[in-house]
């Protein structure tokens, strides 16, 4: 009997597709259902953000920077200020420090939150997508009240937060977490336990240490690799170290410690914002030395800091003048897709669509 | 074995009851356009502009202040200087297609002028009605709250138009007030004197090409 | 005079009248019978195109309130109306067909998926002598023609031309043969204990006494009817066996290429299947129309596959979705033993009459 004849065919799995967080466009030459090859296509969602920085004084790159990574652009604020502060010399009052603590931190409880929602789709369980949101919108409500935006904040700027907090912050900022903290229980039943989620998450697409540390991964899906490395601790900013906090590790690297490890993290940073909100000093909110044409010496400087995604990176070069001479992004995401042809083969379609969403790439942080 | 498949049964059954728990609690969602959510007073939204409450007239001095914070180029005024350098102006547009509500614009004026305001409907068929005039903008500016900054400062010789460097120190004085944060005061004066910083000028004209 | 009222609540005394009427008219018996079963079959398709729209609304609205939503709200009290309207809608858009596709087969996949999901009718017993025809191998004519369901996805699947939708053809067709086995057998369970394919002796046998219904009958009873309602829920894909049409995977599925009416037919099939199996589980395990007496037997019925139905829709909105190779293991290695095994004790015990 003659064999039969089998060929590879291959899917393109985006842009437009449901699971790839985007317009990210993965080419899979498949076997089956089995995939061989992905090659990941990206590109779709360029803005030329860093170029268009250059064209705009320091104070205007913040509001474009909020889009270069919209989950968490308190994120994308703040290491845009670090650099220019560190470039300027600028001193940051303490209270805004404690401030843009406690703003990171929410927004990573809101990033984490989204991460759990998606994941869960995913995998096909939708009902956990709309009980992340709907804890997020707590937390968007809070930042709604302090700077007036739900998603693009063009909060933390140069010098400072661009505004003070409202009196009725801090009680609905620590009923917000209380509330948080007891959905977690829901969070964790729905999931952690189910015996359709364990075999669909637990020992896929493991994602070894070395590897991951070869292709720059950083953040949690490091971290649930079983790498300590976390640059709140590692590289300290702001004022990480006067709060008691851990950074959670796991050693499995698969889809389960990353998931797992992201609802760690969630309890981990409302520690930090509980700490933030009991020693939140008065005073001053921002630097006053600083202008709208900030112009800081000649030079160059690299900041990062720990974002939800990984490493989130702002390389500065100024001249001089008002505007940036050049800006340079680095996100998480984009070393997180590219390590995932070296390991995320030989699976099934399924496998691909949990690996993906739980290593939270979101694309306009892969293509600027 | 049966200890597994009773521990996974367990598992599934409490997926079960905490669905089935949420099945009888009240919806967190609004029915949008029968109730509305009540925006928080910085909400940033709709950009206005506002009008004296007494006299009825623009706060605007044309001074372009908003114009060069803009990160986008969404507003565009024409205010041509007449022979004392005083600027009058002859057209506010703001392009909303181009506006990404950052509040840099209401941050930079010094005259209580631009504001985003809480309001946030403004979905039109066609890409034109997005760029609002100067009498639309003030009449959606009618009824917005603001403090007033201009008014704590005890205007020195009334006849003449408020300069534009005694006005950022009387933004100063007034510092309780939060709508402003950075008082702005090198570029005001600027550009009230000279012509406006050649960086300033740029960035404006980058972002509307 | 009580008793005909009894029998027109009962449905089957109106039957039975517009029936007398018809003999009346004076055509010839064998018109009469065609006549007959002709509007009774135009009754029964109606009836279940409501049930299907009304199963639309009624999900969103169980999935809504799940979610802390509302759910539609807008045509109607609590968008009652919704899903006509919708229906609506779909008929009057363009139908897309693809150039590339199969015509033949793309054109009649969605026709037979239609036409399968109401076959089962025929033979379903909707309440006390409520039953178009009695077969006497009804459980096996219902367990033959919900699978004509298979070869539509996979026409749907092939015709599109279309990767992801083969892809979907192909897993629908690999699950539903491997959930049908373990169906069958805890079908069969049920049947051992009743000694008759027929669906009125089923409902017959577990008359009188709730404990006579066989979901009592431990523990055979609970243990089939758990497998027949994971079988069931795989049988109609809904999550979390939905991989045929994985939204998250193969974007669709099977479907991913279909539009307009011909997109509707599948899904009102989708809901269609769900009311068989359901209405199949009352029958079996939950004693089908027996039920308190002041209350019409087809309201028992109705009642009964709602609630199973909510069971289905509870799982559809809790669980993940299974890998399409777990599938496969989890029937093949633990739902095919565990149901025969059962079979097999069932029916030692009912030979040696161990059961009460």
């Amino acid at each position: 009997m003659p064999e039969l004849r089998t060929e590879e065919f291959i899917v393109n799995m985006g842009p437009h597709h449901p699971s790839t967080h985007g317009v990210c466009r993965l080419v899979l030459t498949m076997d089956g259902e089995k995939i061989i090859k992905i090659e990941p296509v990206i590109g779709y969602l360029h803005r030329a953000i860093e170029k268009i920085c250059e064209n705009r004084t320091y104070q205007q790159c913040i509001p474009i920077l909020d889009r270069f990574e919209y989950v968490t652009a308190m994120s994308c604020n703040y290491v845009f200020s670090l650099a220019a502060e560190r470039l300027g010399q600028v001193e940051v009052p303490q209270r805004a420090e404690y401030l843009r603590v406690i703003m990171l931190e929410l927004n990573r409880i809101a990033s984490h939150l989204i991460f759990y929602g998606v994941t869960a789709m995913d995998i096909g369980a939708y009902t956990p997508f709309l009980y992340g949101l709907r804890e997020r919108e707590l937390i968007m409500d809070l930042f709604e009240m302090t700077c007036g935006q739900r998603l693009t904040y063009n909060y933390i700027r140069i010098g400072g937060v661009s505004r003070d907090i409202p009196p009725e912050f801090v009680p609905k900022c620590r009923e917000a977490l209380k509330i948080i903290s007891e959905r977690m229980s829901d969070y964790e039943g729905l999931l952690n336990e189910n015996p359709i989620w364990l075999v669909r998450t637990k020992g896929i697409a493991i994602l070894p240490a070395e590897l991951a540390v070869a292709y720059g991964v950083s953040g949690p899906v490091l971290r649930a690799s079983g790498v300590q490395y976390d640059l709140r601790r590692n590289d300290p900013y702001s004022i990480y170290e006067r709060f008691d906090f851990d950074i959670p590790v796991r050693y499995h690297g698969d889809c389960y410690d990353r998931y797992l490890l992201r609802l760690d993290e969630i309890r981990q940073s409302m520690r930090i914002v509980s700490q933030a909100l009991d020693s939140l000093p008065e005073g001053e909110i921002k630097n006053k030395k600083v202008k709208a044409n900030f112009k800081p010496p000649a030079g160059e400087v690299y900041a990062r800091i720990e974002n939800t995604r990984g490493e989130l990176g702002v390389y500065l070069i100024s001249d001089g003048s008002a505007k940036p001479l050049r800006v340079k992004t680095r996100g998480g995401s984009y070393n997180q897709l590219q390590v995932l042809p070296h390991y995320g083969t030989n699976m099934l379609i399924a496998d691909l669509v949990a690996n993906f969403a739980t290593l939270d790439i979101i694309m306009p942080e892969v293509d600027r | 074995m049966i200890k597994k498949l009773l521990k996974d049964i367990k598992a599934l059954a409490q997926g079960l009851q905490i669905a089935g728990k949420h099945l009888g609690k009240h919806a967190v969602t609004i029915q949008y356009p029968e109730e509305r959510w009540t925006m928080p007073e910085r909400s940033r939204g709709m950009v206005v502009l506002l009008s004296d409450k007494e006299t009825g007239e623009l706060n605007c001095t044309a001074c372009i202040l908003c114009e060069k914070a803009c990160p986008t180029g969404a507003i565009r005024i024409e205010a041509p200087q007449d022979e004392k350098k005083k600027r009058h102006l002859k057209a506010f547009v703001v392009d909303y297609g181009l506006c990404c509500f950052c509040g840099l614009c209401e941050e930079a004026c010094n005259f209580s002028a631009i504001k985003l305001a809480t309001k946030y409907e403004f979905s039109t068929l066609s890409k034109e009605d997005l760029v609002w005039n100067v009498q639309k903008l003030q009449e959606m500016g009618r009824d917005v709250d603001y403090v007033d900054v201009r008014k704590k400062k005890p205007v020195p010789g009334a006849a003449k138009a408020p300069a534009a460097g005694k006005a950022v120190a009387g933004v100063q004085s007034g510092e309780a007030s939060d709508t402003v944060s950075e008082p702005l005061k090198s570029p005001v004066t600027a550009n009230e004197s000279s012509p406006a910083g050649p960086d300033a000028e740029t960035a404006s004209e980058e972002g509307q090409s | 005079m009580n008793d005909h009222l009894l029998a027109v609540l009962e449905l089957h005394g109106l039957f039975q009248w517009l029936y007398d009427k018809l003999l009346t008219v004076g055509l010839p018996e064998s018109w009469t019978t065609v006549v007959a079963y002709g509007s009774l079959s135009v009754i029964v398709f109606g009836v279940l195109a409501l049930v299907a729209l009304y199963l639309i609304w009624w999900e969103r609205k169980i999935a809504g309130h799940i979610q802390q939503r509302f759910g539609p709200m807008r045509h109607g009290w609590h968008g009652w109306y919704q899903t006509i309207m919708d229906a609506i809608k779909l008929l009057q858009k363009e139908d897309i067909r693809i150039a590339t596709r199969d015509r033949v087969v793309f054109f009649w996949a969605p026709v037979i998926c239609f036409v399968a999901a109401f076959l089962a009718y025929v033979v379903m017993p909707f309440g006390d002598r409520l039953i178009v025809a009695d077969l006497n191998i009804g459980i096996l004519y219902i367990l033959a023609v919900t699978t004509f369901t298979v070869i539509s996805l996979i026409m749907a699947g092939w015709g599109s031309n279309n990767k992801y939708a083969l892809l979907g053809g192909m897993r629908s067709a690999a699950q539903m043969v491997s959930y049908e086995v373990p169906m069958v057998a805890s079908v069969l369970t049920v049947i051992v204990f009743v000694g008759s394919l027929s669906m009125v002796d089923i409902v017959k046998s577990q008359s009188g006494l709730i404990f006579n219904w066989y979901i009592f009958r431990v523990p055979f009873g609970p243990i089939a009817f758990l497998t027949y309602i994971v079988a069931a829920t795989a049988e109609v894909n809904r999550t979390p066996f939905d991989i045929p049409e994985a939204e998250q995977e193969l974007v669709a599925g099977y479907n991913v290429e279909y539009s307009g009416m011909k997109f509707a037919m599948f899904f009102l099939a989708e809901f269609v299947n769900m009311f068989t199996v359901a209405a199949i589980a009352v029958t079996l395990f939950f004693g089908g129309w027996n039920g308190w007496q002041l209350v019409p037997s087809w309201i028992w019925f109705l009642g009964k596959t709602m609630l199973v139905i909510l069971l289905l829709m509870l799982f559809r909105w809790t669980y993940p979705r299974l890998r399409v190779d777990q599938l496969m293991e989890f029937s093949w290695k633990f739902l095919v033993p565990v149901t025969f095994a059962n079979l097999i004790l069932a029916g030692v015990f009912k030979q040696l009459h161990w059961y009460w």
